[in-house]
């Protein structure tokens, strides 16, 4: 399976200040990768490095074999893009913004688009600017779903969504996506709507990459064990199998790649004293949060 | 790409027609009371010797209209980062600007032809040919400088940094008055030519933001 979208030795600075080194992402056909990381660690940097809004430092993004600095027409229209917060020309109301755009895609399917107008209280001639965030939300994913790309490339789609409408856009958008073997790169803050999307997670800290693997070996392999420790002075964050160590007084959240077994031999052989251990059952979100810390 | 700038600017196109035709109308109306009151003969005296520019409300009217239209195009594009979807579509980013500002272009030209003509057959109507050519060659100038502030408004508001917005800015602060320093009637008439020159050279200007825009400065 060929990789759809390819990022390698990606290296931005806004300014002196850096936000990521060598970085490099691969996307397959037909997979959904979403990017997790907290608020400043460069999702959108990458998003906007995809699209060709922004010059990286040095390394090269590739979309179907192209330079993202240098897409060609023809492949811009391969890739569907929703801007973050639902952008779309507000001055339009729902009729002229599917004119609009079906002018320029000669594969144009109005009938996913109206399918889910269909399911919207808005009037005919409502502009956009007057709709409700969730409502934009839809007309954004109708126009990317009647444009019919290979790619689509989603900025933060469930900011300001309510949850409603957050559930209608993923299941359609995966049951859309699997049907017809499109290639996803999505950013989203909620995590948990990720969970139900995504086959594939790349994580991003500050400055670098923490994980790229499918989301199922990321839940198997990432582990959360909880107890308390006898003697509270005890801080194993600096030990090279731990992820993340979080310690509240005794009390103690480590994050690791490594088994139950390792740990709790670990623990034995330097003599650390603790009660209530007890792995623990992480969803997504939490998974993400051991892996980047609370802070 | 020609649909989505008519939606933004329509009203305000159709609205800049009206005015200016209604400046004109404004414009003999005054001429015919003078005529009517203080004599004919009064009112080409004074157009003629005192140099009284009996259209001179219509100065700063192709000015607003063509900054108005500038930032009614080009502002809604610039909130919310909304160019990005431009950019987006599939067609060149180059190609894409220059078919805004074309768009941009042809109905301001459409709003000054349709003003131009109507001063003109009034003009004639009521001061022959002669001195509707003087005022013609008087007015050309306003109006290339309604096309200079619509291209150097494109060039302001697609900066996306402040700063240069503001350097823009004062650049056409100095620049615009050029078009509209007071002077005799036709006395624009030698360097009519050379300003229509400038406003092209100024036309595509709007390029350079936008290429910056696409290379991520903010």
């Amino acid at each position: 399976m060929s990789n759809v979208i390819e990022c390698n030795n990606l290296t931005h600075y806004y300014g002196k200040k850096l936000v990521y080194e060598n970085l490099n992402i691969h996307v397959k056909e037909g997979s959904i990768l979403g990017l997790l990381g907290k608020n400043g660690a460069g999702k959108t940097t990458t998003i906007n490095i995809l699209n060709g809004f922004l010059q990286p430092r040095s390394g090269e993004c590739l979309i179907f074999g192209e330079n993202t600095q240098k897409l060609t027409p023809k492949t811009k229209g391969r890739i569907g893009f929703l801007i973050e917060g639902h952008i779309q020309y507000s001055f339009m109301n729902i009729h002229q913004i599917e004119k609009f755009y079906s002018g320029f895609y000669p594969g144009w399917n109005n009938k996913p688009y109206w399918d889910l107008m269909s399911k919207l209280k808005v009037g005919a001639n409502q502009k956009i600017s007057s709709m409700s965030c969730g409502q934009r939300s839809q007309v954004a994913l109708g126009l990317i779903l009647a444009q019919d790309p290979d790619l689509l490339i989603l900025d933060d789609f469930s900011m300001g969504l309510d949850p409603g409408y957050r559930r209608l856009f993923i299941d359609y958008l995966r049951a859309y996506a699997k049907a017809e073997n499109k290639t996803i790169f999505t950013t989203s803050h909620i995590i948990s709507d990720m969970e139900r999307l995504i086959d594939d997670v790349l994580i991003m800290d500050y400055n670098r990459v923490l994980t790229q693997c499918p989301v199922g070996d990321f839940m198997r392999d990432f582990k959360q064990f909880n107890f308390d420790l006898l003697n509270d002075k005890v801080d194993l964050s600096k030990e090279k199998f731990v992820a993340n160590f979080e310690k509240v007084k005794n009390k103690v959240e480590l994050y690791t790649y490594e088994s139950e077994e390792f740990v709790k031999k670990y623990l034995n052989e330097k003599g650390i004293e603790t009660r209530n251990f007890q792995q623990v059952t992480m969803s997504l979100e939490d998974a993400f949060i051991g892996l980047t810390g609370k802070y | 790409m020609i649909y989505k700038e008519w939606l933004k600017i329509r009203w305000f196109l159709a609205g800049s027609i009206l005015v200016g035709l209604l400046a004109v109308a404004y414009i003999f109306m005054n001429a015919q009371r003078a005529i009517t009151f203080q004599g004919a003969n009064n009112l080409w005296y004074l157009i003629l010797f005192q140099n009284y520019q009996f259209y001179s409300m219509l100065k700063y009217i192709p000015l607003l209209i063509g900054a108005g239209i500038g930032v009614a195009q080009y502002f809604p594009e610039t909130v919310n980062k909304r160019i990005k979807l431009t950019f987006h579509l599939p067609l060149l980013e180059n190609n894409a600007m220059l078919m805004m500002l074309g768009a941009g272009l042809v109905s301001l030209l459409i709003s000054f032809i349709l003003i131009i003509i109507a001063f003109w057959g009034l003009s004639i109507t009521f001061f022959g040919d002669e001195m509707s050519s003087a005022a013609i060659t008087t007015i050309f100038p306003w109006f290339l400088a309604g096309l200079a502030a619509y291209f150097l408004v494109a060039l302001i508001v697609m900066e996306p940094l402040w700063k240069y917005r503001i350097f823009y800015a004062l650049i056409a602060l100095i620049f615009v008055p050029l078009y509209l320093n007071y002077g005799m009637a036709g006395a624009y008439a030698p360097i009519n030519l050379k300003l229509a020159l400038l406003t092209i050279l100024i036309s595509v200007s709007m390029l350079f933001s936008a290429y910056r825009f696409r290379k991520g400065e903010m």
